[in-house]
């Protein structure tokens, strides 16, 4: 093993985990794409920046949740925490006539303390604004997608669209930093000696 | 100077009557802090829940501050507002509240409210919408001047914020 540097310019962030489970009442054989939007302070050093699961269905016994279990390991340095980076989903499935079209976008952040974390998104897609182009695309069977699924990672322009959220993911992370604190980073409280031992379950669904 | 990064997202809200909602945000902070780089304000997208009856934003928020003092530590503050099937909006609720001064990740619940006005209005708002709105905007984050302001309990607006301070120790700050 390398011996760090007594002074460090960059930190990094290793990131692993896994798109656990979806939860979409009204869709089936779904699969799932995630990529990674980051500030310009960021580089991925290892690992794979997008990736697309298998196509899911549920389980016709009593379980309602679809299952991808798609693993997710990268590794992130930069030299300022300002653009952390975000994991974006998008999930995709047949319509009645067989044609891919999407059931939701997300994105969170990393975790930024590390250990392990579970987040659960809301998952949303995009819909017309006006009536008539309602009409058409239930029409001609299309609906409305973002080109670039990166925009649900920003926070400017959203002003103007509409949403429909209509589901729910659930991932899971574990999260190694290294140099942060030489750098004078804190991220977690005084005195606390292990962020991972604090109870961080997940209440998004219940917001 | 000490360096401040608020990184999260504001993930939805809920208790409101009805849904179909967005929310205009904005991070007031004292004199002594800069903005270095991010978003001091923004707007979310409609959300028009299928599920329940939370609407889902999923907003991003990265900000950076230095700052040169503790006053004036950064408020966010928050507009919810309603738009109905043809595209009016109408005020929903105000909130506010204090960025955590500790880091580490937190899971935030703001309480809205809205002025109420005379009975009058509010018998027209019943039946036509709308409703008193405040002339200055200070006022959702500032004590002063809120007496004698009539106002009623709205839903929740829930954030997720981590809180990353830099060079805190070096000034003998314990945050």
């Amino acid at each position: 093993m390398a011996v760090a540097a007594a002074n460090p310019t960059v930190f990094l962030l290793m990131v692993s985990g896994q798109i656990e489970s979806a939860q979409f009442p009204q869709y089936d054989d779904l699969y799932c794409k995630y990529c990674f939007v980051y500030g310009q302070d960021w580089a991925p050093t290892t690992g794979l920046e997008e990736g697309i699961s298998q196509i899911t269905s549920k389980n016709r016994g009593s379980q309602q949740d679809l299952v991808w279990n798609f693993p997710i390991d990268i590794t992130f340095k930069s030299t300022n925490p300002f653009g952390w980076p975000q994991i974006v989903l998008s999930v995709y499935g047949p319509d009645s006539f067989g044609n891919d079209v999407v059931r939701g976008y997300g994105a969170v952040h990393i975790p930024f303390t590390p250990g392990s974390h579970k987040r659960t998104i809301p998952m949303f897609v995009p819909e017309s604004t006006s009536k008539l182009q309602k009409f058409t695309s239930w029409l001609m069977g299309r609906q409305p997608e973002f080109t670039d699924p990166k925009v649900v990672a920003q926070g400017e322009g959203r002003e103007v669209t509409r949403v429909r959220s209509q589901g729910f993911v659930t991932l899971s992370f574990n999260v190694v930093t290294k140099e942060m604190k030489k750098l004078g980073y804190d991220v977690s409280p005084a005195g606390m000696p292990s962020p991972s031992l604090a109870s961080m379950g997940d209440g998004l669904h219940r917001y | 100077m000490a360096e401040v990064h608020v990184i999260g997202q504001i993930v939805g809200a809920s208790g409101f009557s009805s849904s179909s909602l967005f929310c205009k945000w904005g991070i007031h902070t004292g004199g002594a802090w800069k903005l270095l780089s991010g978003l001091r304000e923004g707007q979310t997208q409609v959300d028009n829940p299928q599920l329940d009856d939370v609407a889902y934003w999923s907003h991003p928020i990265d900000v950076h501050f230095a700052t040169k003092g503790l006053q004036g530590w950064p408020k966010l503050h928050l507009q919810v507002w309603h738009q109905d099937s043809f595209g009016r909006c109408e005020l929903y609720g105000y909130g506010f509240c204090h960025v955590p001064s500790s880091p580490g990740f937190h899971r935030l619940d703001c309480v809205t409210w809205r002025p109420l006005g005379s009975w009058q209005e509010q018998l027209s708002q019943r039946f036509v919408g709308g409703g008193p709105q405040l002339l200055n905007s200070d006022l959702i984050y500032m004590g002063a001047d809120r007496y004698r302001l009539q106002t009623c309990a709205m839903g929740t607006v829930h954030l997720q914020l981590a809180v990353l301070l830099r060079n805190f120790d070096r000034y003998g700050v314990e945050a």
